[in-house]
């Protein structure tokens, strides 16, 4: 009898323990235990600056990789990697003085002939980062901290390429010796060192305690865990819960209550990126610009912002979004105009019966604003069917051209080029409209070449107004970034490329 | 060949009358009924158009809010008009799977039943083991994507999953009743295989199909809000429940409503269904063992 | 004992199928694995390159001889996305799935015992039509629906229980065990319907079999006779049941773990046949249907084993 009552108690007890155990969990946070929680919307397919494609891929680079050179948050290029630059003045000889203090996590010594390996795996057939690569012609270490990149042509985008991927410098043991593993052991010089992932679930990364920032630059924390959320609800959920202190991600349409929130505060950032739809100019149906610039006539940019994105996006016409300097007023959109739209249709013959179908995926997000579309096709007389894909396929038929219309987007890059050269110029690999215009072509190719901000800005306005006359893709909107952090998370500075710096953050209750 | 007709009939009559007294079969029969009933008048009853009835000034309003009967949607579209438009999908979800399984299934169960041997044991049969060996979702949505997407090919994908089940019990049914004395007395007599299959065997299994048809109906409807639910089936615009249910998980917090009456509207004809099949068996089974 | 081996020789033509079937689904998908992976923002040279690397450029046939070479070498390959072996992929999202998978079963088992036992104990009385409707709602409730109401009750409304976030078992018991026990019940409710009816229905048999009769006449109380013999006879159909509904989860939680954003098994191969990853889609595919196949032997060998009368309620399915 005795034996029982003591077991009960016992057990009790024990329960007791359990869950003033996790209590306790949660209360210590007054304590900052020097862990960061970040969540991320998608796992990382790859962790090799060289072969990744994904946004995601690049939100853990900014804690593992330093870059050549870096954006601050007005866009403007800074060192990093290389203390400074000089470029000759017929733009075909970049010379770039490195830091001679940094090493890799693996202890190896960061130096030129380290960049230069990188660049030159970067100019590799496989290399996801060929195409940004592919105006050098040569690069040489001219001594250890020295790098002289030659171009075949001179190309103005070349130093925003080396803010992103191209620019992240690997450790070149590393790479020999993992090979194709070197996504799962990613070895970079920055303030984090990579320790464990778990597919699916999250990636761990530490303090690199050798690092070459100091001070002000010096990372804060001991510990980032990026926690692979895939859905905004649930990282809201966690945002609140404090299992997570930074949320990459958030349900738009909950917007009004973040902004009241007393446990997190919420950064609305704009991106450099542009959202909307191709036309298929090879379709009759789009044959004729007049078709085409009644459909973009007759959209109403502000209501799918209002409405599909709950405000948190910047209606706009053009690829430039306002953080880029190539942009103008000339991306405010217009009101819709149906009348004008129906004229025009009328005009080209097509005002009765026009039908086409649009494919989008399965983003909820494009699945509301594909609805409004089509009420608005439907106002004009047209009649839009909705096809909807997954993203493998989508991407597919976009290639194949086997499409009328097609929703894609691109998250956009700091230097203008990068957001319309690859998606518009005849022949380029995400041009699926098969857009072909010499005129426009012609802009593009002077634009790249020059260095001259001015006259860049004033061909790129050139190639707005022609694109807004030819209508091959129509954009919609500039989208947003939507983070969320919990309201002792400091030291977060935004960046105009969207991507999160976790080398300043840290927690702090004052 | 008289007797055997009329025999039939009267067991007719008296499966049906034994349905008609059981409570909850009829409860099933009724729901079945208003699905029917809805889908085919669905333009009449529905106050509001289902896709272009968009209001921006009126998104996810509660329930009883003006006009809006069971609230409105993201875009503003009354709930209640989408689901009643929707119940096409179901009534749509419900059968082309199912008649696209029965059509190809009990021709081959009862191929497989009657003639057995090599084509049976390790073509047929293997065949189905196979595809039910395969996780049903994942099939069903390789398939939909490999027809090229959309409501309709969903559901022939939905019917392939089903084809095996079908198969089967044809085939087990079919089984049993192969060797009965009159069949066996057609056969001497000189019958074809043929119309011994369609004259005698189909007749005699027809109940235990049907009971399997409804149930079968009733998974086809969760399986395509399933597919609807992990993106794959109807296009956005179309008010399928399954959709929905899906659309409505991201306003979970902002209007739960949403999400609320797709949920009802789905379980309360699966369960009409499941109540019907069961009450159908019922009614069968004690014809079989009293 | 002739029925075994047939069984296992037969289930080789099964498995050749399921290969077959697999690999030309995905190859049929449109898209290919490389433009999938590498996005929208890839070049395409570097899309024809990991293509070539990834073998697509060959023929069918020996992309098919291939993996089954490997596969007769214990080698299911390497994930198309990033190289991890397939077998270090699945190994590391199983767990999440057993454990679902067990705690619905539990869940299930907590449901359907007493409610079948008691139905059966009272047949055609309040309690058992009860009991009866409460099993067909399991049945016509969409499990994932259910699961979206219980997060909008419990962790939307009442905030007692986060709406996801999965903590495994070894790192955080109580956490684990707070993301879980929504989805388990979401998923083991609809799976105690179909075990409630063969429960109640192998009692009911057994209950009116002669031995039972025979028992009670004799003048045993009637809870005995039930705990003794009427249970222990009655569990087996249901413990050939429960194996086939476990058979059946492995493959079937997909939308639960998506719901609940669990890193399960099931969740790998819907991501994977998203992302095009073929060869993880492959490996887990023969699994599934490996397990499916051994389940399924087993449960028919115990029936023929066990008690030959049972045969006669095999096709309440």
């Amino acid at each position: 009898m005795i034996r029982k009552t003591q077991f009960i108690i016992f057990f009790m007890v024990l329960l007791c323990l359990l869950v003033s155990g996790c209590g306790s969990q949660k209360t210590s946070q007054n304590e900052w235990d020097g862990t960061l929680k970040i969540s991320l919307r998608a796992d990382p397919p790859r962790l090799d600056p060289c072969y990744s494609a994904a946004v995601v891929d690049r939100f853990v680079f900014q804690g593992l990789f330093d870059k050549l050179v870096d954006l601050d948050s007005t866009g403007k290029i800074v060192p990093m990697l290389a203390e400074s630059w000089d470029i000759s003045s017929d733009g075909l000889v970049y010379t770039l003085h490195l830091r001679h203090d940094v090493k890799f996590h693996d202890g190896t010594d960061f130096n030129a002939d380290a960049v230069v390996f990188n660049i030159n795996e970067g100019r590799k057939k496989e290399s996801n980062r060929k195409s940004e690569l592919t105006f050098v012609n040569d690069v040489k270490a001219l001594n250890d901290d020295t790098v002289q990149i030659t171009l075949k042509k001179p190309f103005s985008p070349f130093m925003s390429v080396l803010t992103d991927r191209a620019g992240m410098i690997r450790s070149p043991e590393a790479v020999k010796k993992y090979g194709v593993d070197f996504a799962r052991h990613p070895v970079g010089t920055g303030p984090f060192v990579f320790v464990d992932r778990l597919k699916g679930d999250s990636i761990t990364l530490e303090k690199n305690p050798n690092y070459w920032g100091k001070g002000d630059k010096a990372p804060k924390a001991q510990r980032i865990i990026y926690k692979i959320i895939e859905d905004p609800n649930i990282a809201l959920v966690n945002l609140k819960s404090g299992q997570i202190d930074f949320a990459d991600y958030l349900p738009f349409n909950q917007i009004e209550s973040y902004k009241t929130d007393p446990v997190f505060t919420v950064s609305d950032e704009p991106t450099l990126g542009f959202s909307g739809f191709y036309l298929n100019i090879k379709k009759d149906t789009f044959a004729d610009t007049r078709v085409r610039k009644a459909i973009e006539l007759l959209i109403d940019r502000d209501a799918i912002v209002k409405v599909a994105l709950s405000g948190v996006a910047t209606p706009g016409r053009t690829a430039y979004a306002p953080m880029s300097f190539a942009w103008t007023d000339f991306d405010k959109p217009h009101k819709p105009d149906i009348a004008q739209a129906r004229q025009l249709l009328q005009e080209a013959g097509k005002d009765q019966g026009l039908s086409f179908s649009i494919c989008t995926d399965t983003n909820p997000i494009n699945g509301t604003l594909v609805q409004m579309l089509q009420k608005m096709m439907r106002d004009g007389g047209i009649d839009m069917q909705i096809e909807k894909y997954d993203f493998g396929t989508l991407l597919a038929k976009g290639k194949k051209g086997s499409f009328d219309a097609l929703m894609v987007s691109w998250s956009g890059r700091i230097d203008p080029d990068q957001n319309i050269y690859t998606w518009l110029y005849s022949d380029s690999s995400n041009n699926y409209c098969k857009y072909n215009n010499p005129e426009f072509d012609q802009i593009l190719d002077e634009a790249r070449v020059s260095l001259d901000m001015d006259k860049r800005k004033a061909l790129y306005s050139q190639a707005s107004e022609i694109l807004d006359r030819d209508i091959p893709y129509v954009f919609l909107y500039h989208a947003h970034n939507l983070y969320g952090m919990r309201r002792d998370v400091k030291g977060y500075v935004p960046s105009p490329d969207g991507m999160v710096k976790p080398v300043s953050m840290y927690k702090s209750t004052d | 060949m008289e007797n055997n007709r009329t025999r039939r009939q009267s067991v007719m009559r008296m499966i049906c009358a034994r349905f008609i007294r059981d409570r909850q079969a009829m409860v099933g029969a009724v729901l079945v009924c208003i699905l029917v009933l809805t889908a085919l008048s669905a333009s009449v009853i529905a106050p509001f158009d289902p896709i272009f009835g968009q209001n921006y000034d009126m998104v996810l309003q509660n329930p009883g809010t003006g006009s809006y009967m069971l609230g409105t949607d993201e875009l503003g579209r009354d709930t209640f008009s989408r689901l009643v438009y929707g119940s096409r999908f179901t009534l749509a979800a419900a059968v082309i799977p199912v008649a696209f399984a029965m059509i190809i299934g009990i021709p081959i169960g009862v191929y497989a039943g009657y003639k057995g041997g090599f084509m049976d044991q390790w073509v047929i049969m293997r065949v189905v083991d196979a595809f039910q060996a395969f996780p049903s979702l994942i099939l069903a949505l390789a398939l939909a994507a490999v027809l090229g997407g959309g409501f309709t090919n969903a559901m022939i994908a939905i019917g392939i999953g089903f084809l095996p089940n079908f198969i089967r019990i044809t085939r087990s049914q079919v089984m049993s009743v192969r060797n009965l004395d009159y069949i066996q007395a057609s056969k001497s007599v000189g019958c074809s295989d043929l119309s011994i299959a369609v004259f005698h065997i189909l007749p005699n299994i027809l109940p235990i199909l049907l009971v399997q048809m409804t149930l079968s109906m009733a998974s086809a409807v969760i399986a395509e809000a399933g597919l609807s639910y992990m993106g794959i089936g109807a296009s956005p615009e179309q008010p399928s429940w399954g959709s929905m249910l899906r659309i409505s998980q991201g306003y979970l917090s902002v209007q739960p409503w949403m999400a609320v009456w797709p949920g009802i509207s789905i379980s309360a004809i699966v369960l009409g269904f499941n109540l019907f099949g069961d009450g159908l068996r019922r009614a069968i089974d004690s014809k079989v063992r009293h | 004992m002739r029925n075994l081996v047939f069984r296992l020789v037969s289930a080789i033509p099964v498995l050749i199928l399921v290969s077959v079937m697999v690999f030309s689904l995905l190859h049929l998908l449109p898209g290919d694995p490389a433009t999938a992976i590498l996005g929208n923002e890839a070049s395409p040279e570097a899309i024809a390159a990991l293509n070539e690397k990834l073998g697509m450029n060959k023929p069918i046939i020996v992309q098919y001889g291939d993996w089954v070479y490997n596969l007769f070498h214990g080698n299911l390959g390497n994930s198309m996305v990033d190289n991890t072996p397939v077998t270090k992929l699945i190994a590391q999202r199983l767990p999440a799935t057993l454990e679902l998978t067990v705690g619905a079963f539990v869940v299930a088992i907590i449901i359907a015992l007493p409610s079948g036992i008691l139905s059966a104990a009272r047949p055609g009385t309040w309690i058992d039509h009860v009991c009866t409707f409460i099993s067909m709602l399991g049945m016509s409730i969409p499990h994932f629906w259910l699961g979206m109401m219980m997060i909008l009750f419990f962790a939307v409304k009442l905030g007692l229980l986060p709406a996801s976030g999965y903590v495994s078992l070894t790192q955080d018991p109580v956490a684990n065990m707070e993301a879980m026990i929504m989805p388990m019940i979401a998923t083991g409710f609809r799976q105690s319907a179909v075990l409630m009816r063969m429960v109640r229905s192998s009692m009911l048999d057994v209950m009116n079999a002669d031995y039972i009769r025979t028992a009670v006449a004799k003048g045993l109380s009637e809870r005995a006779v039930l705990v003794g013999q009427a249970l222990r006879n009655a569990m087996i159909p249901v413990v050939t049941t429960s194996g086939l509904l476990i058979a059946s989860l492995l493959g079937g939680l997909v939308i639960t773990e998506t719901i609940f954003s669990i890193p399960g098994f099931g969740k790998l191969m819907i991501d994977s046949v998203f992302r095009r990853d073929f060869t993880t889609v492959q490996g887990s595919i023969l699994i599934v249907a490996v397990f499916v196949i051994i389940v399924n032997i087993i449960v028919d060998v115990l029936y023929t084993f066990i008690d030959p009368r049972i045969k006669l309620d095999k096709e309440d399915k």
